[in-house]
């Protein structure tokens, strides 16, 4: 009867807990919705502190688990031929396969190294370890954090371009926003820093992995090749990083600006090594908000 | 202790919804805290359900560039609405979950881009075509996981099923 009871009153209090659970919810999504600082919560940086290990034993053991299944692969399609010439295909495969993969990230190293010619800011190297566990989001996790130096904000780059920027961190990890999600932007300029006049600001295109380029003037030469480098207004990325080339223009007129879509340099879908730069944008003083006609030193 | 054993299936759970899209990216499709939170819902324990929901959601919020508050909105809600259909309607038959969970993809997706539209941080994928793609996921996987968690959660199971058994009987024995 007892527990009847308690069954009955859980069933007539579910509600109540309901409205509170929600109210909860709400009231915080309502405050990190509302504060656009750029600051991070404590909660992420906790979940994150927590995830990152289990995610970077996850990436070790796809890692691995991928070349294992590319080796029974391997030997099933050699099974048909005689067992000396299997074993020596598979042994040989398998030695490509890891010298190639050798080669090509030795490639995107040398790029990353050379990055730091090019840039001259301090870097570090980071892996990729996770991607966004909600679909509707297209972040990266790398396995470096608040201990290697990172900081909010710094850029995230690879030798093909800018990558996007650090937006949470924990000890031993940081999320970055990719530059082709809507809430990214960047200051940049077709062609050459100073050589040209088209100016404008690039942002996430959305759904089609592009990035777009807007309030570049009509009157300024655009075409489809272009390359795209960052102006370094924007207080993050330091300039003439490379953002990507143009490959859609809709030519404006002198009171229209262009339509520009940009792909982006940095191979977004496949990015297994970044680095973080370790830029600090110049301070800038705040503009003077008081009126002319005021005696500053009364306010003294 | 069924606490401790949803405590812990839950947290492998996030931790693999976490780290899975990495693997492969197709897996990130298949929801599985809400799986999890579906299968709890459909025990008919209300409290656990909500706060399964809640610390799903809010968890997997955290690791996401998504709003902190949305999923767990999102998860809380359907919890309760799976809840209360589950302690009006029959559905202990394994080929009910099929539907069951096919809604609440349906419904938490559609919570989850709602709020996110409202308070301006509209998610950068196609709606229609990722909740699709969602729906398939999860339906199908969270059907062969369900049959695993009732593993895991045998003991109720096997007193349940004795107590549908009984009321059978009984039902028969009345006629």
């Amino acid at each position: 009867m007892a527990a009847t009871r308690t069954q009955r009153e859980i069933r007539q209090r579910a509600p109540v807990w309901l409205v509170l659970l929600l109210l909860i919810n709400l009231g915080v999504m309502a405050f990190d919705a509302r504060d656009s600082s750029g600051k991070q919560r404590m909660f992420r940086v906790w979940v994150q502190a927590i995830a990152s290990p289990a995610q970077n034993v996850f990436a070790k053991v796809s890692g691995a688990g991928s070349g294992v299944i590319g080796q029974i692969v391997n030997f099933r399609q050699t099974a048909a031929e005689n067992e000396v010439l299997k074993q020596k295909l598979a042994t040989t495969e398998a030695a490509l396969s890891n010298a190639r993969l050798a080669a090509s990230e030795n490639e995107r190293l040398k790029g990353l190294l050379s990055l730091k010619e090019q840039t001259g800011y301090d870097q570090v190297p980071a892996r990729v370890i996770a991607r966004d566990p909600s679909i509707w989001f297209n972040t990266v996790t790398i396995d470096r954090g608040s201990s290697s130096g990172i900081e909010l904000n710094m850029p995230v780059v690879t030798s093909g371009g800018i990558v996007g920027r650090v937006i949470a961190l924990s000890p031993w990890s940081a999320q970055v926003m990719m530059v082709t999600d809507e809430k990214a932007a960047a200051g940049a300029i077709v062609g050459q820093l100073g050589g040209s006049g088209a100016l404008g600001s690039v942002r996430g295109s959305g759904e089609s992995g592009l990035i777009e380029m807007r309030y570049v003037s009509g009157l300024q030469k655009v075409d489809i090749g272009d390359y795209i480098l960052t102006t370094g207004q924007d207080s993050i990325y330091p300039p003439g990083l490379r953002v990507g080339e143009v490959v859609y223009v809709k030519h404006g007129t002198a009171t229209q600006s262009h339509e520009i879509l940009i792909r982006p340099g940095a191979k977004l879908d496949q990015l297994e090594e970044v680095a973080v730069l370790l830029y600090h944008p110049p301070q800038r003083t705040a503009p003077e908000q008081t009126l002319p006609n005021v005696d500053k030193s009364n306010k003294q | 202790m069924p606490q401790l054993k949803i405590a812990a299936v839950l947290a492998l759970a996030i931790l693999l919804q976490l780290s899975l899209r990495a693997v492969w990216y197709p897996l990130a499709y298949i929801d599985l805290p809400l799986i999890v939170v579906v299968y709890i819902a459909l025990q008919r324990h209300a409290w656990h359900a909500l706060i399964v929901g809640t610390i799903a959601g809010l968890a997997i919020d955290a690791a996401s560039r998504a709003l902190i508050g949305a999923g767990g909105f999102s998860k809380t809600l359907t919890a309760y609405l799976i809840y209360f259909v589950a302690t009006r309607v029959n559905l202990e038959n394994p080929l009910m979950r099929i539907p069951v969970l096919a809604t609440a993809t349906l419904l938490d997706s559609a919570i989850y881009v709602f709020w996110h539209r409202a308070l301006g941080n509209s998610p950068n994928v196609p709606f229609v075509q990722t909740m699709s793609y969602r729906l398939i996921g999860t339906t199908i996987a969270g059907t062969l996981v369900m049959f695993l968690l009732d593993s895991v959660f045998t003991e109720r199971a096997r007193t349940r099923r004795s107590f549908a058994s009984r009321r059978k009987g009984a039902r028969r024995g009345a006629r």
